[in-house]
């Protein structure tokens, strides 16, 4: 179902900051949407609003385009999973698949029939008899997933799910809820801090920070176009080279960006929005994939030394020192060049993300738009 | 985990030699309340003789304990219902919610438990007689009088360790239940409380021991219809003479409650009083 979130104000009295300021939200109905943040964001206080388990001081919440902003938890047909809780621990998998639908006095039969029917969609028809101690992290939260789903909530809500699960499983469950959110066409709200999950599991993705939200967009805008600084810093990993420079544009309109050392070309397509815009102070970003290791000088070639590697498998992750300032670099490990070495970076330009010193919005934007 | 065989018998030797040093005077004073009145204080003491139980019969049915028994029944286990009543709902309060004031009141309560009883016995004997005076409400001498002034001590020690318990548990717990179709009254009722139990039990057990065996303020605030088992107890020293027969067997009726009790409840205890961590 479609959620709304109108104007939604959630202030902590005891922190610093509002733990929610005025978010406008809407979430179409059957989309998995991502709330993506760091720690304190008010990813978690949204879904909780949204859940009912924490009241908003102003705005409404609707689904369906029901207000329900004031009921109770149990009367908003939502369904929640937690990071720190999965199972009842008195109750083996199977009453705690049932006790959703208990609450609604369905008959014996009928809760029968559903529990098993649910168990068997995320693999867990052989664990029903078991105890909460025979079953692991991973089985654990598959029954949270299932006491989530026997309800048939119309959202489902998920506040980092996976946190608490080692690496493999994590990706696998991941891949389980992709597929579980795909059968069951039900609205998805899922929490999580971790960029490479957001990216893969969600159709829209929501990057919050400080109780704002920052940009939505699907994993490719928030990736490629970001909107503002923070996206562009959160978002991808290994993260993205920024740096302070600022803009020089020739007569000729050919503009350059400025930084600690050394000056960049910029392509000729962002020449309309920047063209008054000389000696405008930017953040500059480029991402370490776009960074490319050339053996002959040419344009928006800078020279550098090799500091450090990391292998990430099929590639590297280097650290190039370029006049003090160290830049991450990925290349084909193939490609790859020693610690200690010289070699040539080229920047390319159409890569390149140009923020506004101040407000930290994105210059390129629009233009960037253009060019798509 | 496995403990070095050299630290094996010496922690079992210190603790035979602290449990030998505590059941001495209890398996002496216990033989004692089966001894014939004749050999209660022969010296040296008679370790084997003919077992009678000619000592309960007299402080049972001759001096009427069995009313000071029922007293302690009655006085304990309402004591502790009540404690539980009112404190288990009050420690969730404290675990779960900060409010105005909360961890003032929550230091406020702890205190309370530190009080001396005699601190609290004569002001509830001076409030208790004022109340009857003003408004005829009698609660000297009566079970009701005594359950309430328990709670001064019970409640402070239910709302600290049942907040302890909930403490440990994750809110999201409660929250799930919430979410899937319960109030917070029926998540804490379906889901919370059953995992709390042990720890129930040995807060109920805890309490019911304070209770079983509180003398002082029985003393000064029960009298001849609610006097307690501890009570009855004291009659057996008089003057000079100490009848100490007697007076064991009324200690051995006062013991085997909690004795037994414990026995039977030792595993819940342990996984209460310890959280489970030794599992």
């Amino acid at each position: 179902m479609k959620v709304v979130l109108k104007d939604l104000v959630k202030d902590f009295k005891s922190a610093d900051t509002v733990a929610v300021n005025r978010i406008n939200l809407q979430i179409d109905r059957g989309e998995l949407a991502v709330l993506l943040g760091p720690s304190g964001c008010g990813k978690t206080t949204t879904l909780r609003m949204i859940a009912g388990l924490e009241q908003p001081d102003s705005g409404r919440i609707y689904i369906a385009e029901r207000d329900i902003t004031d009921l109770a938890p149990k009367d908003r047909r939502v369904a929640m999973v937690f990071q720190n809780f999965s199972m009842y621990p008195t109750m083996n998998v199977y009453d705690n698949i049932a006790f959703p639908l208990h609450a609604i006095k369905m008959d014996r039969k009928e809760i029968d029939r559903t529990v098993r029917e649910v168990a068997r969609l995320v693999n867990i028809d052989q664990l029903l008899e078991r105890s909460v101690r025979q079953v692991s992290g991973g089985e654990a939260q598959r029954v949270a997933l299932a006491r989530a789903m026997v309800r048939r909530p119309e959202v489902f809500l998920m506040d980092e799910p996976l946190s608490n699960l080692d690496a493999k499983l994590r990706v696998q469950l991941r891949t389980e809820i992709k597929r579980l959110h795909q059968d069951t066409g039900t609205t998805f709200i899922f929490v999580t801090h971790d960029q490479e999950e957001a990216m893969t599991l969600g159709d829209k993705i929501i990057v919050m920070n400080r109780g704002d939200i920052q940009q939505v967009g699907t994993p490719h805008e928030v990736f490629f176009t970001p909107r503002n600084a923070f996206v562009a810093n959160f978002v991808g990993t290994p993260s993205m080279n920024m740096l302070p420079g600022s803009l020089r544009v020739e007569e000729s309109g050919r503009i350059f960006v400025g930084l600690p050392g050394f000056e960049l070309e910029l392509p000729r397509r962002f020449e309309a929005g920047l063209r008054r815009m000389s000696s405008h102070h930017v953040i500059w970003g480029i991402r370490p994939e776009a960074i490319r290791l050339v053996s002959a000088p040419g344009g928006n070639c800078v020279p550098g030394v090799v500091e450090l590697v990391e292998a990430l498998g099929s590639r590297d992750l280097m650290f190039v020192r370029v006049h003090d300032q160290l830049f991450g670099v990925i290349v084909d490990a193939l490609d790859s060049v020693a610690a200690g070495q010289a070699c040539l970076l080229h920047f390319d330009g159409a890569h390149m993300h140009l923020f506004d010193a101040e407000s930290e919005l994105s210059l390129l934007l629009d233009e960037k738009a253009k060019g798509a | 985990m496995v403990v070095p065989v050299r630290e094996r018998v010496l922690s079992y030797a210190i603790l035979i030699a602290m449990a030998v040093l505590v059941l001495i005077p209890v398996v002496a004073g216990s033989l004692t309340a089966f001894k014939p009145q004749i050999i209660w204080i022969s010296s040296p003491p008679v370790w084997f003789f003919e077992p009678t139980l000619e000592n309960f019969e007299f402080v049972l049915i001759t001096r009427q304990n069995w009313l000071h028994l029922r007293n302690s029944l009655i006085i304990s286990i309402g004591s502790v219902v009540i404690a539980l009543i009112l404190g288990v709902p009050a420690a969730y309060g404290f675990a779960r919610f900060r409010f105005r004031g909360s961890k003032g009141l929550m230091q406020w309560l702890i205190s309370l438990r530190m009080i001396p009883p005699i601190v609290v016995g004569l002001p509830f004997y001076a409030m208790f007689l004022f109340l009857e005076r003003a408004t005829g409400l009698g609660l000297r001498d009566t079970h009701f009088g005594l359950i309430l002034t328990y709670q001064t001590f019970l409640l402070p020690l239910v709302i600290w360790m049942m907040r302890g318990y909930f403490v440990e548990l994750p809110a999201a717990m409660e929250e799930s239940a919430m979410v899937e179709g319960y109030t917070r009254i029926g998540a804490l009722w379906r889901v919370v409380l059953p995992v709390v139990w042990p720890g129930i039990v040995a807060t109920a057990l805890l309490n019911f021991i304070f209770a079983w065996n509180e003398f002082f303020l029985a003393l000064i605030l029960a009298g001849n219809n609610t006097s307690t088992l501890p009570m009855a107890a004291g009659t057996y020293i008089v003057r000079a003479r100490v009848e100490w027969g007697n007076l064991f067997a009324v200690n051995l009726i006062i013991m085997m409650p909690v004795i037994v009790l414990t026995i039977f409840l030792r595993q819940q205890l342990v996984k209460g009083l310890t959280f489970g961590i030794l599992e």
